[in-house]
């Protein structure tokens, strides 16, 4: 499995099961110690356990307010509990051929052995599926840390390949009557029909939306390459481009804007939005999509 | 259609590896990338933010590139051209009378003329030479013989019509003469609206074409009106002191049958008018009646008569709507004899009312030194060293005179031949005239009028400030008295003393020529045209000659502190006449020479500007069908 090698870092062939150890213990060292005191668990909600406290918001359940801390601070605070639901984490990983480009699959598959790990470590539900012109569905929904390895084979076998369809994803995710948990789109979300309508459907599902973005170093800091005919991976268009300053400038204008529309929109909906440009921010993505997780 | 070079069309040749540099695409690196969405929409804000879009091949571009080629072609003038050899002349025998200013419908014949020119210009071959003959009044070279184009094209923006009257074939005579040993392939070419008639001997065996400008039909829209004889004549009444008659002869030339009003103008006011009815081709007559007292100064008005259609036609020729003539007060007339005036020579001046004659001596005058231009004179016998300025009469002198000398006496000598183009002897016959004696005139600078087999009888000399006349023997002693011609003779006489003493000695001259002025020398002439333009000239050797304008009027010349006044009309049905008229027989001496009379150059251009019409229309069309299957 060099594929799966070559995600975790690790080098030459060696017997199956030992491969799923050292996976484990690779995954664990890189996400332990940087979870360690920052991390209660993926998806913050009730339970037994108490958790961490925060400010009463219009809407929140009137149960969860602690009147304990209300009596001695006279402001209204939710307690949060670390969840006891059958939670589940959705890792939709994008594999059309877009994602063939540079490192960007493997940087998804990093993504989502890393998240996937977490959730297993912690009890919670995962469940793997990819998509492209469709969704298919690589790991169902598992439990347990036994299944760490075969999460990472699963994650192991995905190939980039087709055209990339966010809308059809989503509808294949919710026409399967899955139960709403949280959804962590790795994309590059270089989507032609967007983004914006599919993941709205998810919110109104009651799912919660993770926006992580892998992008290949070219696709963020094109290099100047003189006359050039592009050709999209997925769909096989052509465009001549005469890459000098001034359409690397046009270009890095267009990506910012999109950015922009990405943050705007996970903003406006308090979803997180990270991106990832190389393997160097792996660390960051996560710890910044898990910090913020637990609350 | 002929072109100068035709091999140069290969140049175009260039167009197709123009075009296919365009056309063929650009070497380009292939590179794969994840999407190319965002590629898209930069590549759409570059476009945007650029004034210019890459150039795209395409059929529209191509149409648009034969489009200008072909305008440019077309702009070009391409026109046919004669094939001379090389070094081959041309002399262009160009017809600059009054009828050339006329406007026809493609335009006034002279910028057509002077279009023919340049297209002559530009047929010139290597080594080939053009000049430019006057057809009209005087012929006279306008350009020597050049191949000089820029030179060529200066000539042709000078010319001017000058008003006078055809002179085509003492023009090609002319020509011919100066091609007497021209390169083969030499010719004349004669651009003309007129009638050129009569046999012409040619002094060398040359080609004669001839250029019409001109409608050889006459269309209804061509027609013209002309003012053909204007006369003033006063009818004094016991009220009206002042009464004159003004009779104007009008002919429509061409068009339809209609009407046309005649207007007579003394200082710019209308004093009289009428409505006339013309049929085309016949003339009519119009006879006004006016009250043309003299100014504050006492001098005669001058009348000035005007047609103007009743229809909303264009008139062909304006140059004969409008006449001028001296009033009858301009027709008082002294005359001064002295000597032994011939009984019949007395007896025929006082025929006419308006001559005041006055009997002085060669001292007397002398005495009257001064006051210039008084009237005519009459000599019979002794003559003083030098002519008094005005027309002058010596009747058989009796030694040399004013610088003719005479020749012993002649008994009974016959008339043979005289000049009955002279307006003096208009309507005159010397044919039934004897006489009994005669010394003729020995000749130097004087022109022979009335010649007989023992020499002139009769000769005249024009000077700047008159002319003279010499008539060798006694009338008394003939019976040219007793004929009618004697009397026309005389009244020719003193009518010429009168338009000359009306424009202030002046010199009678057609429309168009140059005004020949007395005055001192280097003496300022300032002249204003009729219609305002001021002249300035100045004299050298008494005389100073002035070009004016073809403009028909009263121009008023300023000599000091002295003004007098030249008429100039043009009065000529010929010139009147819009219809073309080319009939022309040339000999070289022995035989006959073809003449060939060549059209105009036919431009090609317009024929051109349709087609280009007709692609931009094409490609309008494509372009809008392409747009609505997109």
């Amino acid at each position: 499995m060099p594929g799966l090698s070559n995600t975790l870092g690790l080098v030459g062939e060696r017997p199956v099961d030992e491969i799923i150890r050292r996976l484990t213990l690779d995954v664990s060292r890189r996400l332990d110690g940087m979870l360690h005191g920052d991390f209660m668990g993926i998806v913050p909600g009730r339970g037994s356990e108490p958790g961490e406290t925060r400010r009463y918001s219009p809407g929140d359940d009137v149960r969860r307010i602690d009147w304990n801390a209300y009596a001695r601070l006279e402001e209204l605070v939710l307690r949060l509990f670390v969840a006891e639901e059958d939670v589940t984490l959705y890792l939709l990983i994008d594999t059309s051929a877009s994602l063939s480009v540079g490192t960007k699959l493997e940087s998804a598959k990093k993504i989502a052995a890393a998240l996937g790990y977490v959730a297993l470590s912690g009890s919670e539900r995962v469940s793997v599926m990819a998509f492209g012109d469709g969704l298919t569905t690589a790991l169902p929904p598992s439990r347990g840390k036994k299944r760490i390895a075969t999460l990472l084979m699963q994650l192991d076998r995905l190939e980039a390949q087709g055209g990339t369809s966010l809308a059809r994803a989503v509808d294949g995710l919710l026409s399967r009557s899955v139960r709403p948990g949280i959804v962590a789109v790795i994309s590059d979300f270089l989507d032609p029909e967007g983004f914006a309508r599919p993941l709205d459907r998810l919110l109104a599902q009651k799912f919660e939306p993770v926006l992580l973005q892998v992008l290949d170093r070219q696709e963020v800091e094109p290099e100047a390459g003189g006359d050039l005919t592009l050709i999209d991976s997925e769909r096989g268009d052509r465009i001549e481009v005469t890459l000098d300053e001034r359409a690397i400038r046009a270009y890095r204008a267009r990506l910012h804007a999109f950015f922009g529309e990405l943050e705007s929109w996970s903003k406006k909906r308090g979803v997180h939005y990270g991106r990832l440009t190389s393997d160097t921010q792996l660390e960051d993505l996560l710890l910044g999509y898990l910090r913020g997780a637990g609350r | 259609m002929n072109l100068l070079s035709p091999l140069s069309l290969l140049w175009l040749g260039l167009l197709a590896p123009l075009i296919v540099l365009y056309v063929l695409k650009r070497r380009r690196t292939e590179r794969k990338v994840g999407s190319t969405l965002l590629w898209a929409l930069a590549q759409r804000d570059l476009r945007a933010e650029r004034p210019w879009q890459r150039l795209v091949p395409h059929l529209s571009l191509l149409l648009q590139a034969l489009v200008i080629i072909a305008g440019a072609f077309a702009l070009s003038r391409p026109a046919g051209a004669g094939h001379l050899p090389t070094g081959a002349r041309v002399i262009v025998v160009l017809d600059t009378s009054a009828s050339m200013a006329a406007r026809d419908e493609d335009g006034v014949r002279f910028d057509r003329a002077k279009d023919a020119l340049r297209a002559l210009a530009r047929s010139l071959p290597p080594g080939g030479e053009l000049s430019i003959v006057e057809g009209a009044g005087e012929p006279s070279v306008l350009l020597p013989p050049t191949g000089d184009l820029l030179r060529i094209e200066a000539a042709i923006v000078r010319l001017t019509v000058n008003g006078g009257t055809q002179a085509i074939e003492r023009a090609v005579a002319l020509s011919s003469e100066r091609l007497e040993s021209a390169p083969d392939g030499s010719r004349i070419v004669v651009i003309t609206d007129g009638s050129i008639t009569g046999t012409l001997t040619l002094a060398s065996r040359v080609p004669v074409a001839i250029e019409r400008v001109g409608d050889s039909a006459l269309h209804a829209s061509t027609s013209n009106d002309a003012i053909l004889a204007l006369d003033v004549r006063a009818r004094p009444t016991d009220g009206a002191p002042d009464r004159a008659e003004i009779f104007t002869r009008v002919q429509r030339f061409g068009g339809d049958a209609g009407d046309v009003h005649v207007s007579a103008e003394v200082r710019g006011e209308v004093v009289a008018s009428r409505r006339i009815h013309l049929e085309p081709g016949a003339a009519a007559s119009a006879l006004l009646t006016a009250d043309l007292p003299p100014d504050d100064d006492g001098r005669a008005p001058t009348v000035l008569v005007r047609i103007r259609r009743d229809d909303d036609r264009d008139d062909a020729l304006v140059l004969d709507d409008v006449a001028v003539a001296a009033s009858p007060g301009a027709r008082r007339l002294p005359v001064f004899l002295v000597g032994e005036i011939p009984e019949s020579v007395r007896r025929v001046l006082l025929t006419d009312g308006d001559a005041e004659l006055f009997a002085t001596s060669i001292d007397g005058l002398a005495a009257r030194a001064g006051s210039e231009l008084e009237g005519a004179y009459v000599f019979a016998g002794a003559t003083p060293s030098q002519p008094p300025p005005g027309e002058v009469l010596v009747i058989a002198p009796t030694s040399s005179v004013f610088g003719a000398e005479l020749g012993e006496a002649v008994e009974r000598p016959r008339v043979i031949t005289w000049d009955d183009n002279d307006p003096r002897l208009r309507f005159t016959t010397f044919g039934s005239v004897h006489l009994s004696s005669l010394r003729p005139l020995s000749l130097a600078a004087y022109t022979p009028l009335v010649t007989t087999e023992a020499g002139p009888a009769i000769a005249s000399l024009e000077r700047p400030d008159g002319a003279v006349t010499i008539i060798g023997f006694d009338p008394d002693h003939s019976d040219w008295p007793r004929q009618a011609g004697f009397v026309i003779f005389f009244r020719n006489l003193l009518e010429g003393a009168r338009t000359r003493r009306a424009a202030g000695g002046i010199a009678p001259a057609r429309i168009g020529e140059s005004l020949r002025v007395p005055a001192s020398d280097g003496g300022h002439i300032e002249v204003t045209t009729p219609d305002g333009t001021h002249l300035t000239g100045r004299s050298r050797g008494g005389l100073a000659i002035i070009s004016i304008p073809p403009t028909p009027g009263v121009f008023t010349v300023r000599i000091g502190e002295q003004e007098r006044f030249a008429l100039r009309n043009l009065l000529d049905p010929e010139e009147s006449d819009p219809s073309a008229r080319v009939e022309l027989e040339v000999t070289d001496g022995r035989t006959s020479t073809a003449v060939s009379e060549a059209s105009e150059p036919r431009q090609a251009w317009p024929l051109l500007a349709i087609g280009l019409l007709c692609l931009l229309a094409l490609e309008a069309l494509w372009a809008t069908r392409k747009g609505a299957a997109a």
